[in-house]
């Protein structure tokens, strides 16, 4: 369980929420032109970093909003909450803290240097 | 007139009980009516506010109350309206979708949707704070205060009335489905609230 604040209800508790899993993915221009792989990699694909993630958060069981969350997988510590529609906040190079403090080793590390596809 | 029946059965009619020192009532029927529309439309807030008497409200999770209406946010293109005058839904309900309809906003009878349980007592905040997650100092520390949240899992909203150094009055908005369920539970908090 954690809090979180919602950018128009202030901070409220996780239970309220639901995550609308990873934020950012743009819908293709063309979806007839795209093979079925290319299809499926924006349909089902998604990354499941231990490190820092942006997801797509909805005030459920609140004001019912959409916002975005930049989240450390490992610790649920919240870096940042933005609006839809906004550019991520950068992250590169942020080191994620690990839960008992161990050195962010193995997948922490693919956050590190985080880049779009 | 439809008469309705409450939700709750042993607060029919407007009955009050007390269960160690808070006060429990079902509200009788009121009109409720979802308004959804852009905050930055002129053309959308002066026929709102037409109708309504008053600004909506965009200052968030508070409500305004004016004569028997009361415009509650509950998001930032999105608001509440409850008449006690349960009697003049189709109205109020009419001159909302006559002004507002035909615009780029929706206007929806959401009266039957929720039910509305008033408890009032010294101790209210102790016997809520042992369901809710909500931070009710903060969420709740005016007399214009709402606050959407889940009551164990019911989704519920919360309205309070008391000004400040006043006996605490606070109605809860709840589905009739759940209402039942959440009078219960409440009722079965007051046994030990005198610590
Ligand atoms: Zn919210």
């Amino acid at each position: 369980m954690f809090l979180i604040k919602c950018p128009y209800c202030g901070e409220r508790d996780q239970s309220e929420f639901n995550c609308g899993g990873e934020a950012h993915i743009v819908r293709p221009k063309n979806p007839p032109d795209l093979t079925d792989d290319q299809w499926a990699d924006y349909l089902f694909m998604r990354k499941n970093i231990k490190g820092i993630q942006f997801e797509r958060w909805n005030h459920s069981n609140g004001c019912r909003r959409w916002f975005n969350v930049t989240r450390n997988t490992a610790t649920d510590e919240i870096l940042k909450i933005y609006n839809m529609g906004e550019q991520p906040p950068i992250v590169t190079g942020i080191a994620p803290k690990t839960p008992s403090g161990e050195t962010s080793i193995g997948s922490g590390n693919i956050s590190t240097s985080y880049t779009k596809k | 007139m439809l008469n309705r029946e409450n939700s709750i059965h042993t607060l029919q009619n407007n009955v009050v009980q007390e269960h160690a020192g808070i006060k429990f009532q079902e509200l009788p029927f009121m009109t409720k009516i979802n308004l959804r529309g852009n905050p930055n439309d002129k053309k959308f807030l002066s026929s709102a506010n037409e109708v309504l008497n008053t600004i909506l409200p965009t200052r968030t999770n508070i409500y305004i109350k004016i004569d028997s209406l009361k415009i509650i946010w509950l998001g930032p293109d999105e608001w509440l309206i409850v008449d006690e005058k349960g009697s003049d839904k189709q109205d109020l309900f009419s001159k909302l979708e006559n002004s507002i309809g035909s615009q780029d906003a929706s206007v929806t009878d959401v009266s039957e949707n929720r039910t509305v349980i008033r408890i009032m007592g010294k101790k209210l905040f102790m016997l809520l704070a042992k369901f809710l997650t909500l931070n009710l100092d903060n969420s709740l520390n005016s007399s214009s205060s709402v606050a959407q949240t889940l009551f164990i899992r019911v989704p519920v909203l919360l309205m309070r009335h008391h000004e400040h150094n006043r006996e605490p009055k606070i109605d809860i908005f709840t589905n009739r489905s759940h209402a039942n369920y959440v009078y219960k539970i409440l009722v079965d908090g007051t046994q030990n609230l005198d610590f």
